[in-house]
């Protein structure tokens, strides 16, 4: 988060002339640990689980197989007028802004706030368009401009190595979250630049050698995060478009079939979470402290990167072991992980709302403003977001768990024969749910830190 | 779930000492009732005299546990629900 959530603290930093003070109204998110309350953290947090736990209870009580498949295969076609031209101005769009961007970020002013190529990709793609793939639908396969260009280019069509699998993907995913957290991609627009020109380079390089399919369905990270998030929407393609209930995709069997892409879809979890967490006051003084203690800055925020990962992944494989402990069942553990992976994405998209809506929200009018005149902007404006909407906020955290419990107890209904059974199999990852709900509402709750030792 | 066959399969940790297997998929199950409710949710259609009947009695004693289930689950749903006023009257 550090580098792109210091461009809405620097924003509303300019406005109140208060650069640097960490004390200050900080990124959206920091207004939320302006919440005068009278409730103290521990009891805010508490409450959070206790909300996750009972709808876990609330849940259990639907035990209708029939009424659950309904909910969950509840279609309907939509007649979108005009599909081919919508297609073919989406794809249009998605080139036309890569190449806004580059020479944008090149050429244009180098201050962030005044630069259209850093507000386009943090503050209407990553956070704005990212938002519209869970709420609305996944467009990121028409607008990606890179799949577009790569449908041109000659494929050598390589095989493409089995045994690789999701992996590539989840290696990405870690690589362009640390790229994020520790290097000015969202201060310097030239920076910014050359990143979008590299991860250019790899990918049109990657989807000629191994074909434009393989490499945007297997490899790429940013079209894989897209695509899990589309599932969580109501809007998906099938021959024309459908619409169904928020995450009812996600319990269909399909999703997640191996190893790499369970991994995969907890890293996106990891990954939002080590946003928020490396922009707290704790981690502050904690890397101070080792920092201190002779560890280099970057080592430090890779080692973090991984270890954290690697605990989730931990947690993650307890709960489906004790899933197949409770359920006794003999579905193996690795099917019963597959399967109870998707919820998470709800969990994901829930906490990427409480990240970026007032982030978003708050950066739109500039947004806008460079938009229009990108080589002379207009002064930043900053949309003032009103106190509550940090609660606001934090209600969306809350919102993707009870999601998440839904889909998961759908999925449980799917697999085990017995009714209680199905039940019982869900209370480690409850469990766990529970805690992570009170770990992220923590995170949100907690005032903006600028975290040391990146640039 | 459609009908297919299930190769992988790893016994629970408290495994019985023969599961009960289904004749139409080879899916094992650790008891009686759970296999003859796995009949008729995934072979309904193709299901002998004895197996119906299996299939509904072992529905029937599913639904007396659900119901026990719902009474604990209401308690625990108070119990949250009441300990977080008594903690809220006692700490806000």
């Amino acid at each position: 988060m550090t580098a792109r959530r210091r461009l809405a603290f620097t924003l509303v930093g300019v406005l109140l002339g208060v650069v640097g003070t960490a004390g200050a109204h900080g990124a959206g998110l920091a207004s939320a640990s302006g919440r005068s309350l009278a409730v103290p953290t521990w009891l805010f947090l508490l409450t959070g689980g206790g909300v996750i736990g009972a709808s876990f209870l609330l849940a259990s009580f639907v035990t209708d197989r029939a009424f659950i498949r309904r909910v969950h295969g509840w279609r309907r076609a939509v007649a979108l007028p005009a599909l081919r031209v919508l297609t073919g101005v989406g794809r249009v769009v998605g080139v036309v802004g890569l190449l806004f961007v580059l020479v944008v970020g090149f050429v244009g002013p180098q201050e962030s706030l005044y630069n259209a190529a850093i507000l386009v990709v943090w503050a209407g793609w990553w956070s704005g368009y990212a938002m519209t793939t869970y709420l609305v639908g996944n467009t990121w396969p028409v607008l990606n401009p890179w799949r577009s260009i790569a449908t041109v280019l000659p494929s050598l069509d390589r095989p493409y190595p089995d045994r690789l699998d999701a992996w590539p993907s989840v290696v990405g995913l870690l690589a362009l979250i640390w790229l994020e957290v520790v290097s000015p991609v969202a201060d310097q627009p030239r920076f910014l630049a050359s990143i979008v020109a590299g991860y250019t380079v790899i990918t049109l390089a990657g989807a000629v050698v191994f074909g434009e399919e393989t490499w945007f369905e297997t490899v790429d990270p940013v079209s894989r995060v897209f695509r899990y998030f589309g599932r969580v929407a109501p809007l998906y393609a099938d021959d024309g478009v459908s619409v169904r209930l928020p995450g009812a995709g996600l319990s269909e069997a399909k999703l997640v079939t191996s190893r790499a892409e369970v991994a995969f879809v907890v890293a996106v979890l990891w990954v939002t979470t080590y946003d928020g967490l490396v922009a707290t006051p704790l981690w502050r003084r904690y890397a101070v402290a080792v920092v201190e203690g002779g560890v280099p800055p970057n080592l430090l925020y890779a080692a973090a990167l991984v270890v954290g990962y690697l605990v989730f992944l931990g947690i993650y494989r307890a709960a489906a072991k004790a899933s197949k402990r409770r359920a006794r069942t003999y579905v193996p553990v690795e099917d019963l992980a597959y399967r109870f992976a998707p919820p998470l994405v709800a969990i994901a998209a829930g906490y990427h709302v409480a990240h970026f809506l007032g982030y978003f929200l708050e950066l739109s009018p500039t947004l806008l403003g460079t938009l229009t005149a990108p080589l002379s902007p207009p002064e930043p404006v900053a949309l003032l977001l009103p106190a509550w909407f940090g609660g606001l906020e934090l209600s969306f955290v809350i919102l993707g768990h009870l999601l998440a419990i839904w889909v998961a107890h759908a999925a449980a209904y799917d697999i085990f024969p017995g009714k209680l059974q199905a039940i019982r199999s869900q209370y480690a990852t409850t469990a766990a749910m529970v805690c992570y709900t009170i770990v992220s509402l923590w995170i949100v709750s907690q005032p903006y830190a600028v975290p040391p030792y990146v640039s | 779930m459609t009908e297919h066959t299930h190769p992988r399969q790893t016994p629970p940790s408290d495994p019985p000492e023969e599961p009960a297997t289904c004749s139409y998929c080879g899916e094992k199950f650790v008891d009686e009732q759970l296999l003859a409710l796995h009949r008729g949710i995934e072979h309904e259609p193709r299901l002998s005299e004895a197996e119906a009947d299996a299939y509904r009695a072992a529905r029937d004693a599913e639904r007396e546990d659900v119901r026990l289930f719902r009474l604990k689950a209401l308690a625990a749903l108070l119990f949250i629900y009441f300990g977080f006023i008594f903690v809220y009257a006692f700490v806000v």
